[in-house]
């Protein structure tokens, strides 16, 4: 019985998906769209007498790459300073971090973008570069830290008491028992926030950064190739960020040789 | 008994909770120095509470804590010294899950008692051997059962080699069959002299280890006496009822 299940429920999505492709071919004939991807190749590389150079697409590739690690590396610092913050007993650094959380959600990151290159980056003397990485930090960084709070928050009291009854200072009971039990839990929304931000890297395109988006308008711009070009980059950013779902999840196994819940839970 | 015998003096302690339930009532309790105090009671009596407020896991609203010789006041220095003197035992057994069974008691004795590894190790394996569990110590905490683990989280608070031993309803979580096992480890303990408070309602083991008996009710002392005298003859109408109850 739960074969035949499957197979009818694997009938129905090739059926679905050549409904799709033939909706797709029949739109563009419509259109009178003429497929040119013999054109896409020598935006990606070229290869002149063996030697090798990487063309527009590519180079744009490698600008989103670095401009997402480094946002990465510091939408984390950020996020575990503001939800720690969250979480202090200050009422100082609770009311900056709620500031910062409420500031950074409540506006659109469009216009951060436009404000720190356009407002804050000639007073504090920095370039594009560093305004994109600080625009998507910043806001990455917010909705990281909320991850990593419900995180610290959702484990059981008791660990707690147990560090304190131990003599650990609050440092060394983050270090060491809270931060690494919470970062585990949370590990599958905090890589959808870093698979976030690398598909809202595109947006630092707006402001003279030419990322892989740029690259691609610029192209799209020169050769009319709208639909190659376009589906060419989608699928860039999807190897991407598949690429850093499965690296997660081979991390997320690799720790769950160890519980989540367990004895350090309620009984 | 002399200040100096005291290693747990509380003084009229109060514990309001927020809603403004009373779980102390300017509570007196004074404990000397290699007694082993059993506390029992009703649920709700505030017995727990009371072992909670000894080492600064409750704030107390009212009265004054000292353990041997340091008031548990706000100076951070003092709460520090307190919570590094006296080890706590839980129902929950609250081990640390991602941790081995070897993490867990090396961990204080690395970061508070700054001990080397290998002092701590060393520490760590003679105290699995008292607790009779060797062969578990590579392994998580959710391989072992409830009494292992309990045993574990005894190893884990005497790493610290605490003055005073806090036992809140140790046992309370386990299967009936594993209730033994552990009672057995506070029996040694208690024959070799430490101080402990023990929140319980196994009366065998209070009867047998306990050197004081203490039974509370509604934030007070009802009723407290020598072990033998008080389960004998208690004097209060509501401990003989309590006792009928439980016994």
């Amino acid at each position: 019985m739960a074969r035949r299940a499957a197979l009818i429920d694997y009938g129905k999505f090739f059926l679905l998906a050549g409904l799709t492709v033939w909706l797709l071919t029949l739109g563009t004939h419509g259109l009178g769209y003429h497929w040119q991807w013999y054109r896409i190749p020598r935006f990606l590389f070229t290869t002149e007498s063996g030697v090798w150079t990487a063309g527009p697409l590519l180079l744009g590739l490698l600008v989103t790459l670095e401009i997402s690690a480094l946002a990465l590396v510091c939408t984390l610092i950020l996020g575990l300073t503001a939800a720690l913050f969250r979480l202090s007993a200050s009422f100082t650094a609770r009311t900056l971090a709620r500031g910062y959380l409420e500031l950074i959600r409540n506006t659109p990151l469009l216009i951060q973008i436009f404000l720190i290159y356009f407002v804050i980056a000639p007073i504090l003397e920095i370039g594009a570069f560093a305004s994109a990485v600080l625009a998507l930090s910043l806001f990455e960084g917010a909705y990281a830290a909320e991850i990593l709070r419900a995180g610290i928050i959702s484990l059981h009291r008791g660990q707690w008491e147990a560090a304190h009854s131990l003599g650990l200072g609050l440092f060394d009971t983050y270090r060491d028992v809270i931060l690494p039990q919470a970062v585990r839990r949370v590990l599958p929304p905090l890589a959808g926030q870093g698979i976030s931000l690398i598909k809202d890297s595109s947006l630092v395109s707006t402001i003279a950064i030419y990322d892989l988006t740029m690259q691609g308008q610029k192209i799209v711009a020169e050769t009319f190739l709208a639909f190659e070009v376009w589906f060419t980059v989608a699928a860039i950013y999807l190897v991407l960020t598949f690429g850093l779902s499965f690296a997660v999840r081979v991390l997320e196994r690799r720790m769950n040789g160890i519980p989540l819940r367990g004895a350090g839970g309620i009984a | 008994m002399s200040a100096d015998e005291r290693i747990i003096e509380t003084k009229e302690i109060t514990k309001i909770f927020p809603g403004g339930v009373v779980a102390l009532d300017r509570f007196s309790l004074a404990v000397r120095r290699g007694e082993v105090v059993v506390v029992i009671g009703p649920s709700g009596s505030g017995k727990s509470t009371f072992l909670r407020c000894l080492n600064g896991l409750e704030e107390i609203d009212g009265g004054s804590v000292v353990i041997d010789g340091i008031p548990l006041d706000h100076r951070r220095k003092n709460r520090l010294l307190i919570r590094e003197e006296v080890g706590m035992v839980f129902q929950s057994f609250n081990l640390f899950p991602h941790m081995t069974v070897r993490e867990n008691i090396d961990l204080a004795q690395i970061r508070v008692r700054k001990k080397t590894r290998a002092d701590a190790e060393e520490t760590t394996m003679a105290l699995l051997k008292k607790v009779g569990i060797t062969e578990k110590a590579d392994r998580h905490p959710h391989e072992l059962s409830g009494g292992q683990q309990q045993r574990v989280a005894i190893a884990r608070a005497l790493a610290m080699n605490p003055k005073v031993m806090l036992f809140d309803e140790a046992t309370s979580a386990l299967d009936p069959e594993m209730i033994g096992e552990v009672l057995d480890v506070m029996r040694t303990l208690a024959a070799e002299g430490m101080t402990m408070v023990v929140v319980t309602h196994e009366m065998g083991f209070a009867r047998e280890a306990g050197d004081r008996i203490v039974f509370m009710e509604n934030g007070r002392i009802v009723e407290e006496g020598e072990t033998e005298r008080f389960f004998a003859a208690p004097r209060e109408e509501r401990t003989r009822a309590f006792l009928g109850q439980i016994l």
